[in-house]
């Protein structure tokens, strides 16, 4: 049992919990003291040794049930297919026998023993699964099987004939059961190898290619990654908070002194909090994109307090309030959807959404204001209005364009890139998280 | 130091049942780390919202066990001199300077100041011996005979080194005073450690301690804790307070209501001899279990359906 006992901590550490040696230990004493016979003592007990956080515990109880929950051969259909009628007899191979009599604990045990020779937990990748299924087969004696069934094939008679066809169906579900049983191995083992993998995919993944369900994490990441920048943020702001000597302004004012340094003055470097004005396209040559651009916006609208958002395909709107009346799914569809927002999705009009900006909202650039622009300026071969860019460019800090296309591609085709370029402070291929990153630090550091 | 323990916590049902006797309805989870913790004399780290019982937890264990409890709180800036001992400065001065005379007198004889010092060397570490330490709870808690329950409170509140200050107590029921050297268990006391979760405790002591996590309890055990607190509470009204209390907590709502503060409410309930709940009471008395303004207003919008649904369930 304690074997057991170790197989499930290794399951438990596969899965991220840290597990001591010594805490291993504690459980091996605390199950010696419980007893194994009462499952929810043992697993309160086990939880109480090895878990030692409330994420931990979470981790745990999955493991746990899972862990214990390993059935072996309990296939209802087995039975009806294996009549004790056909006799197992001398000459079959040992696999063959534990079959025919529908010895369903033994096959079990068999099992067990032959996956724990391949070193099943050992298991790391889902593309191991096949190999551990053929090795654990092969522990169990599958070769004697095959022989038996070739054998019975070629002997004549009813009675032999419905036993070899017995066999190959007891085959089948033989398989079956050793391929759930690897599976729910690898469940077990493989638990954080793979976890950690996807999220260094998730990283370094086009955004375009993104499923659907990974936007769960990517979102986690992008959270993870704003409140990083957050705390750098505060941090910087603090240490600068406790200013330096003032030369200039403490002889100044000391002047009324005769001179002497008598009231000193400090000067504490004032830190400028981000003002952004984000504009997102979500024409159909982005709409791959659009999504992630979008979930960006949205962590951004969550961790930066001045920003004003707006989205564009044929014209420009503002949609800075559906950030803060929604979930971030909801927004997410009401935005590429244009629900009651009065987008158009024709041809995206870059030169249309300037006009609309500087008709509607110059006003809200400032000296302090950064402009981000998130698109790919593919303009339908429109009038790019690039005098109007270069006027928001005067008007505001910096203007930073995020472009979802390689820099091979700018200029290309109907892509008014290369012409929108001088215009900007900054323009970035913005295709990976890690892109972004960088991006959003930029950002959010202060020009001292 | 087992034989005085072995006629308690026989069983993990033994403990549910002395709890219960003491006022403390604990669940399987809490009993079975008990009982381990009793046995494998580890200390227990308790971590759970504020005000699910994790402080009465060790009280009832003192009263349970029939041993004293020693209470440690801890806070920021908490160190050795408030938590493990310190030296009676005072009564050593007190007595050097009573001993003065007689000191002198012993001296006398010695020629030089080598021959007096090396006189002295034979009685040396007089002042600073075990007469002359103050134990603060940490080192009461280990010399005291029959053990005890040591009661580490909110422990994520001390700084990193009182923390590091814990392991050797909590590993291997020791001390060590540089100029004593180490002081071992007498009896190895019960501890409990206890953690709102402000900040994240090290691996280091988590490793020696057993870990119970207390959530809000489920309805069920939460109406048998009302049932033994608040036994005056009709049972009607039992089922209707738990049920109206289990959904607030389903709010988002800046600080959920505690179980010390649903036991409150149920109090307050006998005191206006309420028969069952309605709107206008819960209305009057939200602010026994909700300390925010903001909870106060989310609750009050939902109040018509929550009180309707606690009305159906109970």
């Amino acid at each position: 049992m304690e074997q057991v006992l170790q197989n499930l901590i290794i399951a438990l550490r596969a899965s991220g919990v840290r597990i001591s040696v010594s805490e291993s230990m504690d459980a091996m004493y605390a199950a010696r003291l419980v007893g194994y016979e009462n499952r929810q003592t043992l697993k309160d007990s086990l939880s109480a040794t090895l878990a030692k956080s409330h994420r931990e515990k979470e981790i745990f109880e999955a493991s746990f049930n899972r862990f214990f929950s390993l059935d072996g051969f309990s296939n209802p259909e087995t039975d009806s297919y294996l009549a004790p009628a056909r006799e197992p007899s001398e000459e079959d191979a040992p696999l063959t026998q534990m079959l025919l009599s529908g010895d369903n604990t033994a096959l079990s045990m068999s099992m067990r023993e032959a996956a724990q020779r391949a070193d099943i937990s050992g298991i790391r990748f889902f593309t191991q699964k096949n190999l551990y299924i053929q090795r654990t087969l092969q522990g169990m004696g599958l070769e004697g099987l095959d022989r038996d069934i070739r054998r019975l094939s070629k002997e004549d008679g009813a009675s032999s004939r419905q036993k070899g066809s017995a066999l190959k169906e007891a085959r089948d579900l033989l398989f079956e059961n050793v391929r759930n049983f690897v599976e729910q191995q690898f469940s077990l083992f493989a638990g954080s190898a793979t976890r950690e993998i996807i999220e260094k995919y998730l990283r370094n993944i086009r955004l375009s290619n993104l499923e659907q369900q990974d936007y769960h994490q990517m979102r986690a990441i992008i959270q993870r990654m704003v409140k990083r920048l957050n705390d750098l943020h505060s941090r910087r702001r603090k240490t600068s908070k406790r200013g330096w000597l003032d030369l200039k302004k403490t002889l100044r004012e000391n002047v009324a002194y005769q001179g002497i340094l008598f009231d000193p003055r400090w000067k504490a470097k004032k830190i400028d909090r981000p003002d952004i004005v984000a504009l997102c396209d979500v024409s159909r040559s982005v709409e791959a994109v659009a999504r992630f651009m979008l979930l960006f916006l949205y962590s951004l609208n969550e961790a930066v307090a001045r920003i004003r958002s707006f989205i564009f395909c044929s014209n420009l709107v503002e949609v800075s309030h559906v950030f803060e009346e929604y979930e971030v799914e909801e927004a997410l569809v009401r935005l590429q959807r244009g629900f009651g927002l009065g987008i158009k999705f024709g041809g995206t009009d870059y030169g249309q959404v300037f006009r609309d900006f500087k008709k509607n909202w110059l006003d809200l650039l400032s000296n302090k204001t950064t402009v981000l622009i998130l698109g790919d300026a593919r303009n339908n071969y429109g009038n790019p209005q690039t005098d109007i860019l270069g006027l928001i460019r005067e008007r505001s800090r910096r203007l930073i364009w995020l472009n979802p296309e390689p820099p091979a591609f700018w200029g290309t085709g109907d892509s008014e890139m290369r012409r929108y370029l001088p215009s900007c402070y900054l323009v970035k291929e913005c295709s990976t998280v890690n892109h972004l990153e960088r991006v959003v630090d930029l950002l959010l550091r202060t020009q001292a | 130091m087992k034989h005085h323990r072995d006629q308690h916590a026989a069983s993990i049902e033994d403990i549910q049942h002395g709890f219960e006797e003491a006022g403390y309805i604990c669940s399987q989870q809490i009993a079975t780390t008990l009982f381990l913790a009793y046995h494998l004399d580890k200390p227990i780290l308790v971590e759970g919202p504020a005000g699910v019982g994790k402080t009465d937890l060790a009280k009832t264990a003192a009263t349970y066990l029939r041993i004293p409890l020693i209470r440690l709180q801890c806070y920021e800036g908490l160190d050795e001199s408030k938590a493990l001992y310190e030296w009676k400065y005072g009564k050593q001065l007190l007595y050097t300077q009573i001993l003065k005379d007689k000191l002198n007198e012993f001296l006398k004889g010695a020629e030089s100041l080598d021959a007096s010092i090396s006189r002295l060397h034979q009685y040396d570490d007089i002042f600073f011996s075990l007469h002359f330490l103050e134990p603060r709870p940490l080192l009461s808690a280990l010399q005291r005979e029959g053990g005890t329950v040591l009661l580490v409170d909110e422990v994520d509140k001390s700084d990193q080194e009182f923390e590091a200050l814990l392991l050797e107590i909590l590993s291997d029921f020791q001390v060590s005073v540089p100029e004593i050297g180490t002081i071992r268990a007498i009896s190895k006391p019960f501890v409990l450690l206890t953690s709102n979760n402000t900040r994240e405790m090290s691996e280091a002591l988590k490793r020696r301690c057993l870990h119970l996590f207390i959530p809000f309890p489920e309805p069920k055990l939460e109406r048998e804790i009302i049932r033994v607190r608040v036994p005056d509470l009709s049972e009607n009204l039992r089922g209707q307070l738990v049920s109206f209390i289990q959904q607030v907590r389903k709010l988002d709502l800046k600080k959920p209501p505690s179980v010390s503060e649903t036991i409150d409410w149920a109090r307050v309930l006998v005191l206006l001899h309420a028969s069952s709940l309605n709107q206008d009471l819960v209305r009057d008395t939200l602010n026994t279990f909700l300390k925010f303004e903001e909870d106060i207003e989310i609750v009050q919008e939902h109040l018509y359906d929550i009180a309707g649904k606690a009305l159906r369930e109970a």
